[in-house]
């Protein structure tokens, strides 16, 4: 078919780039001229700039875009448009005008000729003007008489195509409909969601398997948190940490239990404002602080603040309405009747969010509730929440730390020689507890001494009181510390260490010292002679603390740096503990003890020769008592407290002990499965929002304006004097009756997820410079089905994928080239190239290696290109890829880098989400095909591939395994042709690895999935052909 | 290269017959698309033949081609004029009294906020070179042996104080998140003339004073098809992300797995007449050349040992501004369009002098190498040479350095059809504000566009509505700065 390329590149041309000029020209005939699809377009964008909404731009007083300024005469004496009579209407006069034409030439917009006819017929029919379809009131279209369906999608599309001549395709094959569905619903294969068997489910059950799926919640979500902008990281400048990933799961969990898009919409703009709002209503505000925010030094908060509040209205904008409010910043909207003060008015609605336009304490422009803020710190207000995921990897990691407890205790209990040890141990510690009952020494700080870096200062002495509490007397300079030296009599080791800050010392004018203050600590052993060693604190906790965080996370614990609160409880007892490595003393060995930091608190130091499992409870009773319990009166859990306390304490199993505390470690890094959040908290005196002229900030002429919902839009809702409007208003407001361009700007939106075009092409922008809809009709049909079906998303996707619309081939019908050639019209579906997060599950799911046993929690880092980051500062950034399970898991819950977005994704067209973005490009690119090629996780998916085909039993020949590899790619048999090429494929690399094992061994190192031994070089030759598959067009489209 | 079998070589013949960088079949589209708006006859009434090495949306120019490619030196952190190209004797004079009010009442300042003002005067000298006598600060000896190619503007303004949104500002010409940088506008309007390298391309390096982050949205698309942003080549690893073949797979047996793969599309675009299998077919290709291109590309021992002094690399790739400086050179030969180096050192709010010093020490000699060598392989003529930060420092002290300042800054351009031997605009006596012959972001945007013959008002995209482009809704032309 010669001309077959042509026609599909046609296509595919008209489906992204068709200007609306051009669809409307081609949808006239003899039929009467339409403002909406014919007129408006070209008005829009050669009439508007001069002659619209914006007064501030208008030329020779006339105004083209409301029909009763245009019949008006001008001040130049014309009259624009006279309805009937053409040749009197200055607008025809002037664009038929060859010497002074409109547009003029400097626009660069000629008109051409038919459109210039299409003017002169509207005008002569009457000029009749039509509301603009997206604004205008919503009612149920009728379905078109004579195309009675099951489903009412197909009569429309189906009276459409009648009209042109056209019919639908026939029903793609089964197996092509049931991975289109997975994919579609789920993004990954069928064989990886459905059960068994589960393709040739009945239609119907098998989209009710797919919706009921919980990975079909994950799918759903990668469509929406493009247009809430979710991301990990701030974006502006240093692009630091922020934590949000519970929004995430709380939007997973919204598509899988089908939450209604109403309540959607409130809980996420307001959930702060919902009576009695449930964690979760809480966790969905986080939408609001999802704009990316700045830490740069230099920068100015009011005018950070206003960059924020311009970027949610336009995220709300983009979202909500489909609209593009951006240019009403600066100015009213040149062709849409949006004005500036639309805009901030919109803007108020969120001038409660607390929020801070620079996030740090910068002595330029001091902010107090930030005191103390770096460029580590997160980024608040923050909820502090409990994440399924972490909680339950918290309790299997406290499970797995108390079972090695008990079996390492078990195995020194039956080794004689422990036994031994442990008695002699305890013998010693029965001296020791017989004068310090609490398990602690005190130390004397008698031989106290001021020093910098070790050498004493002479006239400096350390203040002591009663209570053997020890201060500096006046501020310790860089460098310098109080130093105590201890000969520890009477104790046998060190175990652990506790500092206590003596308040009762503090004289009362002086307890505000405490708050902000910080200690630090060093311990180190001086034999009598020779090189004194260090004794590392390890895990180490305080009653009260400043946290430490780091790139935006919170350390759990203590560093040998101890920092109080900037507020202190009243009663506060500041006390630290840390364990150390274990140390025995020999005799003569003295301790010597550095405290740093401020200086001025009073501090005691005490010794604990006892381990524990955490500091906290370092020397607690019930250890003790299992200990001086003589070991025949042990009860079996003393026996076995009196062994774990020994190993605790004297590291005499250095491995199991390692072991033990590296789990706790872990697990302390859990925080009980709790972690933070960013949300909206609402201020009780919300910013002042004036219209910026030309949006400058620092221009307050403009008029203070209160929450208000725009002009332009039926039903709209005004603060009062007495009442000012909230954000919970506004989102009432959206998902209300009134409202016509919400469930219009969703559902055109879901529309182009299951035919990758929006039935108004322009899915951000429904305005005048959009598209007319190919269905209006439709479009009206759906929102209103939406809006009555109780904003059941579910109901509406389970609408559209049971339609024939949906379900027909995908092969382009070359009939319909004249007629449609960008296939607007669905005489077939659209193939679709997957979205980047669907690249990725897809081949890992094909692979077997897919992390599918979890849903939702924190990001996760795959596999990416060292040094990356290299260009982010503030802090700089390490990029440590993930090398558990977390390494497989599923592409939405990558690390989203606003700034550096993590290639893989970024060649597939994912966005930055620096804003909204309601339509990912598609492109098709080198750097795809690279990624593919040669991104370790691609080889890594190939080599997992390739063993599962390997690892079949039956059948072993070449032909079986590619009949295997199509089902589990593509979940089809392979063609002849393709069978054969690619047997003759598996020769070729037979041959190259049979020559150089080695290599094989190479090519099977990538990656950290473990390694089945199969054959070196049939495993390699196998990965070449799993390599292939996953980079054919077929496998990352879903057709 | 590889054996032509059927779908390929179909792909190929209409991938070099369309082809801008990473073309897909929106290229096709968009040439459709645009085609009209574009081929509107200039206003002289004659068709100017569209050049050789143009195949992007622009069908013709709008003016006289005198430049083909550009290279920017983004010196990021914003350097000091006033210890570059804007000799102020006055500063000097008043260096460590209190700065006059009247000059900064009700203006913006970052750091300095509430702050008490003083004047700093350079700490460096300034001579006369070349013949057109331009002042050139001591700190950089090789570029001001270059004097007579530069043409300095010394009356540069931007809008925004901070790093993050300047940058964003001098490369997209607006701070709205989504706007296509300077490259891909290129890219976009006059393709590429490397059909095996990407054809804008970002490299980056850093040095040991004020180090900048910068962001990849500084070289993104934004609202273009994304096969026009930037690709950043990395100092450490692969050049490019996914260049290299995995382990263990070789030249050859990675060519037969790409053979394979488009066999296997081929037979699939038998069925599916999906113009993207074609396409995917080309990229493929064009995927394999670069995986040889650019090993090719960043291997320099074809470079004589008098080159490599000339430019001052000390170790060939190791990412330093000097070695860069040597790769655009070779990325120029190549038909790159458009080379972004940044030299992230130049934020010096305090340490100015060492942070000069060293910033200097590091630029100087390659940029004035750059120059040399570009002219000496005839490639000035046709390549514009930009130099210069997102914005300029304060005349007034910071501690022991200078704040961000937005209303005076300098910067030059090189080649291309620039003026040489030239310097542009002037700021007041103490350097605070462009007082003469102004030039805005979008004059110089409006102005580097027009040396490369494209009229900034014409090269557009849709998008939500709007005809964006690279210059907003402002720009002039400076022909003063044009040859």
């Amino acid at each position: 078919m010669a001309n077959g390329r042509e026609y599909a590149a046609r296509r595919y041309a008209m489906n992204w780039l068709l200007p609306a000029v051009l669809m409307a020209s081609l949808a006239v005939g003899n039929e009467p001229v339409s403002f909406n699809r014919d007129i408006r377009p070209i008005m829009s964008d050669t009439c508007f700039h001069c002659h619209g909404n914006d007064a501030g731009t208008r030329e020779a007083g006339m105004r083209l875009d409301v029909r009763e300024a245009a019949l008006k005469q001008t001040e130049g004496g014309v009259v624009p448009i006279v309805p009937g009579d053409p040749d009197s209407s200055a607008i025809i006069q002037r664009i038929f005008d060859t010497d002074d034409p409109m547009p003029p030439e400097s626009a660069h917009k000629p008109l051409s000729k038919e459109q210039k006819e299409l003017f002169r017929r509207w005008v002569a029919e009457g000029a009749i003007y039509e509301p603009h379809w997206a604004y205008a009131p919503l009612s149920r279209p009728a379905v078109p008489a004579g195309f009675e369906t099951a489903n009412p999608i197909d009569a429309f599309i189906q009276a459409r195509l009648a009209e042109k001549g056209l019919t639908s395709a026939a029903a793609a094959p089964p197996h092509v409909l049931t991975r289109r569905l997975a994919l579609d619903l789920t993004g990954l294969p069928p064989e990886a969601v459905l059960p068994a068997g589960g393709g040739s489910l009945a239609d119907a059950a098998l989209v009710d398997a797919l919706l009921a799926s919980p990975h079909y919640g994950e799918r759903m979500a990668v469509w929406w948190l493009d247009i809430a902008r979710f991301a990990d990281t701030v974006g502006f400048h240093g692009d630091q940490n922020q934590r949000i990933f519970p929004y995430r799961d709380y939007i997973i969990e919204a598509f899988n239990t089908n939450k209604r898009f109403d309540d959607f919409t409130r809980e996420q703009l307001a959930g702060d404002l919902l009576p009695n709002p449930t964690t979760q209503q809480l966790v969905a505000t986080g939408y609001n602080r999802l704009n990316m925010m700045t830490r740069e030094g230099g920068a100015q908060p009011k005018e950070y603040l206003a960059k924020y509040g311009a970027e949610r209205v336009r995220s709300v904008a983009a979202a909500w309405f489909g609209s593009t409010f951006g240019c009403a910043e600066c100015h009213d909207h040149k062709f849409d009747p949006i004005t500036a003060r639309d805009f901030y008015e919109l803007q108020a609605f969120f001038a409660d969010v607390k929020q801070w336009g620079v996030y740090n304490n910068y002595g330029y422009t001091p902010e107090p509730e930030l005191r103390g803020f770096d460029n580590e710190h997160p980024f608040p207000p923050e909820l502090h929440v409990e994440s399924p995921w972490l909680k339950k990897r918290h309790d299997r990691l406290q499970k797995r730390l108390g079972n090695e407890i008990a079996t390492t205790t078990q195995r020194l209990a039956n080794n004689p020689a422990a036994q031994a040890a442990q008695s002699e141990w305890e013998s010693r510690m029965g001296a020791f507890f017989q004068s310090h009952t609490d398990g602690w020494l005190t130390v004397d700080p008698a031989e106290a001494r001021i020093v910098n870096n070790g050498k004493p200062i002479a006239d400096r002495q350390a203040k002591m009181s009663a209570s053997r509490a020890v201060s500096s007397g006046k501020p310790l300079g860089s460098g310098e510390a109080i130093e105590i030296v201890s000969s520890l009599d009477g104790i046998p080791a060190i175990a652990a260490v506790r500092l206590t800050v003596d308040t009762a010392a503090i004289e009362p004018a002086k307890r505000g010292d405490l708050a902000g203050s910080r200690l630090t600590l060093s311990l180190a052993i001086h034999p009598a002679e020779g090189k004194p060693r260090p004794v590392p604190l390890r895990s180490g906790e305080a009653t009260v603390k400043r946290p430490v965080y780091r790139s935006g996370f919170e350390v759990p614990g203590l560093s040998n740096e101890w920092r109080m609160p900037f507020e202190l409880p009243e009663n506060a007892e500041p006390v630290a503990v840390w364990l150390t490595d274990p140390v025995t003393l020999a005799p003569g060995e003295r301790l010597v003890a550095s405290i740093g930091g401020d200086g001025k608190l009073p501090v005691q130091l005490a010794i604990s020769p006892l381990g524990a499992i955490e500091p906290s409870v370092v020397a607690a009773a019930h250890d003790r008592a299992a200990i001086t319990t003589p070991a025949s009166a042990r009860s079996p859990e003393q026996a076995a407290r009196a062994t774990t306390v020994f190993l605790l304490s004297t590291a005499f199993d250095r491995a199991a002990f390692d072991q033990v505390r590296a789990l706790r470690n872990e697990l302390d890094g859990l925080f009980e499965g709790r972690t933070w959040t960013l949300v909206t908290e609402a201020t009780p005196n919300p910013l002042t929002i004036r219209v910026l002229p030309r949006g400058n900030w620092q221009d307050e002429s403009g008029a203070v304006v209160l929450p208000a919902t725009p002009a332009f839009l039926p039903g709209r809702i005004e603060s009062t004097g007495e009442r000012r409007l909230t954000r919970l208003d506004l989102a009432n407001w959206l998902v209300s009756d009134v409202n016509p361009l919400t469930p219009r700007a969703v559902m055109n939106r879901l529309w182009a997820v299951f035919f990758g075009t929006g039935l108004s092409a322009a899915v951000d922008d429904l305005g005048s410079q959009g598209e007319l809809p190919t269905h209006p009709e439709l479009l009206d049909w759906l929102a209103c089905e939406f809006r009555d079906s109780g904003w059941d998303i579910q109901h509406m996707i389970r609408l559209i994928v049971t339609s024939h619309t949906y379900r027909q081939s995908s092969v382009f019908q070359p009939t319909a080239l004249a007629a449609d050639p960008a296939n607007r019209l669905l005489a077939s579906q659209n193939p679709r190239r997957l979205e980047a997060e669907f690249v990725r599950d897809n081949a890992l799911a094909i692979a077997g290696i897919l992390n599918l046993e979890d849903i939702g929690g924190p990001s996760v880092k795959p596999y990416q290109p060292g040094g990356y980051y290299e260009a982010l500062q503030f802090p700089n950034r390490d990029y440590v890829a993930d090398t558990d399970e977390r390494q497989w898991r599923r592409g939405v819950y990558t690390h989203w880098q606003r700034t550096f977005l993590h290639p893989m994704l970024a060649n597939f067209d994912a966005p930055a989400r620096d804003e909204c973005a309601a339509a990912r490009t598609l492109s098709n690119t080198p750097q795809q095909a690279l990624t593919l090629l040669n991104d370790p996780i691609f080889v890594e998916a190939a080599r997992k591939f390739a063993e599962r085909l390997l690892a079949n039993s039956s059948p072993h020949d070449d032909a079986g395994r590619i009949r295997l590899a199509y089902r589990l790619a593509l979940n089809r048999e392979p063609r002849e042709a393709e069978a054969t090429s690619l047997a003759s494929f598996l020769a070729a690399q037979r041959e190259a690895f049979t020559t150089s094992p080695a290599a094989a061994q190479k090519l099977l190192a990538v990656g950290h999935a473990p390694r089945p031994g199969f054959d070196p070089v049939e495993h390699a030759v196998w990965t070449q052909l799993a390599r292939v598959l996953l980079n054919t067009q077929e496998v990352i489209t879903r057709y | 290269m590889l054996p032509t079998f059927d779908p390929l070589a179909i792909a190929r013949r209409s991938f070099l017959h369309q082809s801008a960088y990473g073309l897909g079949g929106m290229a096709l589209a968009m040439l459709g698309h645009e085609a009209s708006a574009a081929a509107v006859t200039p206003p002289g009434g004659t068709v100017v033949p569209r050049p050789d090495d143009w195949n992007g949306f622009l069908t013709q120019p709008h003016f006289p081609v005198k430049a083909k490619r550009v290279i920017f030196l983004c010196m990021a952190g914003g350097p000091s004029q006033f210890e570059t190209f804007d000799w102020k004797p006055a500063l000097k004079e008043l260096d460590g009294k209190p700065f006059p009010e009247s000059f900064t009442k009700g203006q913006q300042l970052a750091q300095l906020q509430n702050a008490e003002l003083k004047a700093r005067g350079s700490f460096v000298g300034f001579q006369k070179h070349g013949q057109a006598g331009i002042e050139v600060s001591d700190l950089f000896p090789h570029l001001a042996g270059q004097a007579d190619r530069l043409c300095v503007i010394r009356s540069m303004q931007t809008e925004q104080i901070n790093h993050d949104t300047a940058h964003a500002f001098m490369n997209t010409g607006s701070i709205i998140k989504g706007r296509p940088s300077m490259g891909s506008w290129l890219l976009y309007g006059l393709g590429s003339a490397s059909d095996n390298l990407p054809g804008f391309i970002v490299l980056t390096s850093s040095g040991k004073y004020g180090p900048q982050p910068i962001s990849a949205r500084q070289w993104s698309a934004g609202v273009l098809p994304s096969r026009f942003q930037g690709i950043m080549f990395q100092s450490k690893g692969d050049a490019v992300h996914y260049i290299g073949s995995p382990p263990g797979v070789c030249q050859s047996t990675q060519r037969q797995v790409v053979e394979e793969v488009a066999r296997l599309n081929g037979l699939l675009g038998k069925e599916q007449n999906d113009p993207e299998i074609a396409t995917r077919i080309a990229q493929y290709e064009m995927a394999f050349r670069m995986q040889s291109s650019v090993p090719e590309l960043t291997d320099f021992s074809g470079e004589t040992q008098e080159t490599l002094d000339l430019y001052g690399v000390k170790e060939p790739g190791d990412g330093s501004f000097a070695s860069n400086c040597l790769l655009a050179r070779r990325l120029a030969e190549r038909g790159v369009r458009m080379i972004q180096l940044y030299h992230r050192a130049w934020d010096h709010h305090s340490n100015i002098e060492p942070g000069m010093q060293e910033g200097a020490a590091a630029v100087d000699k390659p940029s004035a190498a750059l120059l040399e060598d570009l002219a000496r392989r005839g490639l000035l003529d046709d390549t514009l040479v930009l130099w210069g930060g997102e914005f300029g420092r304060t005349p007034m002290g910071q501690g022991s350095g200078r704040d961000h300042h937005i209303l005076s800054f300098s910067v030059f351009l090189a080649g291309g059809g620039s003026k040489p031997g030239t310097t542009w605009g002037s700021t007041d006596e103490l350097g605070y504000r462009a007082v003469d012959d102004v030039v805005s972001v979008h004059d110089l945007h409006a102005t580097m566009l027009a040396l490369l013959g494209i009229d900034h008002h014409r090269l557009t995209t849709k998008f939500q509505g709007l005809d964006v482009r690279l210059t907003g809704v402002a720009g002039n032309v400076i022909k003063g700065i044009m040859a």
